[in-house]
């Protein structure tokens, strides 16, 4: 492991793109503890403060996960990569009913770049409806309800309001071409990496809090069941069946091509951590709804009040139940967009191969659809169960929601870290013949 | 001299929005999040392209100062 990193630091090309990877993060890093110019930094965090001792759980917690801690400081990156997101998965929903892009999307790399395209738009769109709306709430108070300071310095200034909404804008504008950059000139994949440094930015403190508040026993014992979590993500992440797959021999001319045998690798948790990011952020909705549409003055109706008792905070059975069987269900929902069978299979008939014992054609796209709903099956469960145990933790120990090793920070992690470790060393290989020197 | 550089500020968060909007698109949105898939990046940047990164750059340094400017002038 440790290896493998020195021999990419002493490759000159894969050296750099680390380093720019690094700086970008930093970059990002920075922007995300810059203060909007505007906001009240002391008394905002004084407001944080009191947020964190009163030990409500924290009512934006999977956006406050995304942002690490950037959104509740207000920060010039407040939104961070969310509006991206959101909008992708808009966008991914919207490809199964509109028929215009789904014809997009079977043009292949063209309409899939022009369907990247409409994300961008539909970002900036998201980006000004979300910065409007949490500057809104900071000037009504209700950003942090029972904080009595004001967050803003000139609140009743719309042309100050008005900069601030630009300014946050435009910062999800440059988070998200940080991360096309990272994409394209660094390592790994640059959204998901700026997910990464989010949550692993708030590790630390979170940790560290643990360990004052709940005595040094706590922290061990957390600190014990994180690791032997993370050993276990690891373990499900990397599992895989492989339908093994004999191509023919053919002859093309003088050469002869195929004969090779390989195999399909089908992942028990094809979909990755997408259903849990789609799930929680459905389960958003309506609670974002509510703080947006509620008047202090009035009543709160029924229909409010209800979303209030259940699905605003993650401890009720309503919220538990609902945010299972949504992971579920998009689990099934995104390996069926992601792994086409009937595709796979008209693609291993036209290059002469077949599955041992089953029929090239309709009968392998039926065994590979097969195959693949039963190992969903624990997937998804899988997925689910994680992601419960946050909710656990809340119970047992009175964690806040973004405890550190909840199910989606782990899963984001280990799957992010995995993804990136794998990149480096397919790029390493490429470059150092490690069968010749060894 | 508040005035003056929150239009500044303005001007260039619109720029900036624009000058990444013009961008096109890396990578295939959320699909390859998460361990998708494995990114193609062949061949270099357009002239085109490359001289958007740099007024890109150049903007983003414009609208960073601004906004420390700012920040610092209206400090409490």
């Amino acid at each position: 492991m440790l290896t493998a990193f020195t021999r990419a630091f002493r490759t000159p090309d894969l050296r750099k793109k680390l380093l720019f990877t690094l700086g970008i993060i930093a970059l990002f890093r920075l922007g995300s503890v810059l203060p909007t110019p505007g906001v009240h930094t002391e008394n905002i965090a004084l407001c944080l403060k009191d947020a964190q001792a009163g030990s409500s759980s924290n009512i934006y917690g999977m956006v406050q996960l995304f942002s690490g801690g950037a959104l509740l400081k207000l920060s010039v990156f407040a939104l961070g990569i969310m509006p991206y997101i959101t909008a992708s998965i808009i966008l991914q929903l919207l490809v199964v009913v509109i028929p215009r892009l789904e014809a997009l999307k079977k043009e292949g790399q063209a309409g899939q770049s022009k369907i990247t395209q409409y994300t961008r738009y539909l970002t900036v769109g998201l980006a000004i409806l979300q910065s409007t709306a949490f500057i809104a709430l900071a000037r009504s108070g209700q950003l942090f309800p029972g904080c009595q300071q004001d967050v803003l310095l000139d609140k009743d200034n719309v042309f100050s309001i008005v900069t601030m909404v630009l300014t946050m804008t435009a910062g999800t504008a440059v988070v998200m071409w940080l991360g096309e950059i990272i994409t394209d000139r660094g390592v790994g994949n640059g959204m998901s990496i700026l997910i990464f440094t989010q949550v692993i930015a708030v590790f630390p403190a979170e940790l560290l809090r643990i360990a004052q508040t709940k005595g040094y026993f706590v922290f061990a014992v957390v600190m014990a069941v994180g690791i032997a979590m993370i050993a276990l993500v690891v373990m499900v992440e990397q599992a895989q069946r492989r339908i093994p797959v004999q191509y023919a021999k053919r002859m093309v001319g003088r050469r002869m091509y195929g004969g090779t045998s390989t195999y399909i690798p089908l992942k028990v948790n094809q979909a990755g951590i997408i259903p849990v990011i789609f799930a929680s952020s459905l389960l958003y909705l309506p609670q974002l709804v509510t703080t947006l549409f509620s008047n202090t003055q009035e009543e709160p109706n029924a229909i409010v009040q209800w979303i209030n008792q259940n699905l605003v905070t993650g401890d009720t059975p309503v919220y538990m139940a609902t945010f299972f069987l949504l992971i579920v269900f998009f689990t099934y929902f995104y390996v069926s967009i992601t792994f086409n069978p009937v595709e796979v299979a008209d693609n291993m008939k036209k290059y002469g191969g077949f599955i041992p014992g089953i029929r090239p054609g309709r009968p392998t796209a039926e065994y590979l659809s097969y195959v693949l709903s039963r190992l969903t099956a624990p997937g998804s469960l899988y997925l689910g169960l994680i992601s419960m145990v946050p909710i656990v933790a809340l119970a047992l120990v009175g964690a806040s929601q973004n405890f550190p090793f909840g199910g989606t920070s782990i899963l984001i992690m280990v799957g992010v870290g995995l993804d990136t470790v794998k990149q480096i060393e397919s790029q390493l290989q490429q470059r150092n013949y490690e069968g010749f020197l060894k | 001299m508040t005035i003056g550089i929150s239009i500044a500020l303005i001007l260039s968060s619109m720029l900036m929005i624009l000058l990444v909007l013009l961008h096109k698109g890396k990578g295939g949105g959320l699909s390859d999040l998460f361990g998708g898939g494995f990114s193609s990046s062949f061949g270099g940047s357009s002239v085109v392209e490359r001289n958007l990164d740099r007024l890109t750059i150049i903007t983003g340094v414009v609208w960073f100062v601004c906004i420390i400017a700012l920040g610092l002038l209206l400090k409490p």
